[in-house]
């Protein structure tokens, strides 16, 4: 048997597992292990390697950044960050036609520069915008539909857990790839209201207004947003802005994992003082922290031993030399993983495919040309991956955001869910296509940065 | 019929309170760590009045990291945080699905009793101390030969390895009887959502 055909035989059968409810991590664990065992012949190197693999794999100084965001984003959470920036986006926007379903956009992408997760954007700016919504006059479609779309912007709009464990695969700067996916995370939220202020046309009884609100009580809600802003300035400004100009080069104030210190600090601390945060909630999002951490960690752990099978066997590499080989166009290689991630992604988590696939992915894409360096070509194949994948949490019919969104609000039918979200992933797939035509929008501020 | 019902709960309740209690250490310790960094940023920026860094912070947080990820890894499993493919096992009956559910239990519990003899064999490793007998009755293996410390702080490696060990024991602990708790929903014919 070639490595090849060893690596297609775990490949199946890992799939396999997965779908029949494994844990993702266990199932990549197993395979990893057992097909090592295949392809060498004996499992002691593979034992002796496990001696140290975990405590290896879990202290690792860039991935401290994932625990460090995810306990930033439930303080940001339970610190009622949420509901000042609902309110500041609706107060300026609302009064317009569909305005409030664009504020909750707006205030998504807000949220999304404290929080790297979808699934916690996206319930958290759900209870404060979907009421209001409902409240007034808002189709059920609409509203539910922009909320799950929205709760994407949070892992677009950095910080984003995916990009630090893409970063890590593919040994990419972390900086880079937060600078890179932060025009498209505007990109994205610009396209969100666009696709609300189209939709609200055809549909036009699907959404109210809300009453103008005069420009003293528009400041007064815009001033109570600073802190975010703060934050956020904080964090990214600290790890990627140049803080040193006798020197040559980009000075940042600290490393990646040191700002995500600062910004969960920084982000306690504001919880603290606005009396968002009590004693309980801390504790809480310890332990909501805590889970998720554990989840990502242990998946990680299973796809190290699941590439290094993959590794011995070769296949990664061979792959890559026949797609080579064959001549496809590099854009057809590329358009055919993309829609991969995106029939993938209906039914399977976004981090997970991520560590799947990327160590097949990554070296086959290294080896096609685009008329770009291999750094822009790993960025650039970074951002485009994560949207796509991130399309999967609001594409029936396993989207978690749509589970999310749709569980605040039981009377609304999941089908109605369903048809809100499919302007929105309509609006995902036309910024794919334009973020594929012109790599230029997504590497240009790394460009100017570095 | 179910497999000894009431003792399953009681041992969920403890373990529960176990699980919850390691969760809290390990944000403690990421707590900690977050501020020493803090603390150690603002000392090297303000090295011109005299304050510094902290020496070997950067190695304090990659073990503090190891250690929190190990104590959070009992909670994730009671609560079965771990990310499972449902759809396609959702169209069977409520019985066969809490079947399915039993097996990654079972697979769980396998891959965290390796990951634990492993982990202890390589602590074991790092241990300085014992007799041999000591350490032959708990299969430690021969002693090192010197003490493996970290680069900067020359901190003796097996004391965050021990740490950790705590949290892969509740791992493995927690694990298996969850294969138990799975088992009796499966014989309910009902999972029980948490």
């Amino acid at each position: 048997m070639t490595g090849l055909e060893i690596a297609l035989i775990g490949f199946g059968f890992m799939l396999l597992a997965i779908f029949l409810r494994v844990p993702i991590a266990i199932a990549m664990g197993f395979t990893g292990f057992i097909g090592t065992w295949v392809v060498l012949g004996r499992p002691d190197p593979m034992l002796a390697q496990m001696k140290t693999l975990g405590f290896d794999t879990f202290s690792s100084y860039t991935l401290t950044i994932v625990p460090l965001f995810l306990l930033m984003g439930n303080f940001a959470t339970r610190s009622g960050m949420s509901a000042a920036l609902f309110e500041a986006a609706s107060d300026w926007i609302g009064h317009r036609k569909g305005g409030i379903a664009m504020a909750s956009v707006g205030a998504c992408a807000g949220f999304g520069a404290v929080c790297g997760s979808s699934l916690a954007t996206a319930s958290t700016m759900g209870q404060v915008a979907l009421p209001e919504m409902k409240k007034r006059g808002y189709s059920d479609a609409l509203a539910t539909g922009v909320l799950a779309a929205g709760g994407t912007l949070g892992i677009l709009i950095p910080p984003s857990i995916i990009l630090v464990i893409y970063a890590v695969l593919t040994e990419q700067n972390i900086v880079k790839m937060f600078m890179a996916a932060l025009i498209p995370g505007l990109f994205a939220a610009a396209g969100y209201m666009l696709t609300v202020a189209i939709y609200v046309r055809v549909f036009p009884d699907s959404a109210g207004c809300a009453p103008r609100k005069p420009y003293r009580q528009r400041f007064k809600t815009l001033a109570k947003v600073w802190p975010v802003a703060l934050i956020f300035g904080l964090v990214i400004g600290g790890i990627a802005a140049d803080w040193d100009w006798s020197k040559n080069g980009v000075q940042a104030l600290f490393t990646p994992t040191e700002g995500a210190a600062f910004g969960m600090v920084a982000t306690a601390l504001y919880g603290i003082f606005t009396g968002g945060l009590n004693w309980l909630g801390f504790w809480d999002s310890v332990l909501s922290a805590a889970r998720s951490s554990a989840m990502i960690f242990l998946i990680i752990l299973g796809a190290q031993l699941f590439n290094s099978f993959l590794a011995f066997t070769q296949a990664p590499q061979m792959l890559a030399q026949w797609v080579n080989a064959q001549g496809y166009a590099p854009l057809l290689v590329l358009t055919m993983m993309l829609i991969f991630y995106l029939v993938f992604g209906c039914v399977m988590d976004s981090l997970s495919m991520i560590l799947l696939t990327i160590p097949i992915f990554f070296p086959i894409v290294q080896s096609l040309d685009f008329g770009l360096t291999p750094e822009e070509t790993a960025i650039w194949f970074g951002i485009l991956a994560l949207i796509v994948v991130e399309v999967g949490l609001i594409t029936p019919p396993v989207g978690m955001n749509l589970f999310i969104i749709n569980s605040l609000d039981r009377s609304i039918p999941m089908t109605r869910t369903y048809l809100g979200v499919l302007p929105f992933v309509f609006s995902d797939l036309v910024r794919v296509v334009i973020l594929v035509a012109f790599p230029g929008i997504t590497l240009w501020l790394v460009g100017v940065i570095f | 019929m179910t497999l000894a019902k009431s003792a399953e709960q009681k041992l969920g309740f403890w373990l529960e309170a176990v699980s919850r209690y390691l969760a809290y250490a390990g944000g403690a310790v990421l707590a900690v760590m977050a501020i020493i960094t803090v603390a150690s940023v603002i000392g090297r920026r303000l090295s011109d009045v005299g304050l510094g860094p902290i020496r070997g912070d950067f190695e304090l947080v990659e073990l503090g990291c190891a250690i929190a990820i190990f104590s959070f890894m009992p909670l994730a499993q009671m609560r079965r945080s771990h990310v499972t493919v449902d759809i396609f096992v959702q169209a069977l009956s409520p019985r066969a699905f809490a079947f399915f559910g039993f097996l990654g239990d079972v697979l769980i519990a396998l891959a965290s009793s390796v990951i634990l003899w492993r982990f202890w064999l390589g602590f074991g490793e790092k241990f300085p101390y014992g007799s041999d007998a000591f350490r032959s009755a708990l299969a430690m293996g021969s002693k090192p030969f010197f003490v493996e410390t970290t680069f900067e702080l020359q901190l003796p490696i097996w004391i965050p390895y021990g740490f950790a060990l705590i949290g892969a024991f509740f791992f493995a602990v927690v694990s298996i009887y969850t294969v138990w708790r799975s088992l009796n929903w499966t014989l309910e014919g009902q999972e029980k959502i948490l």
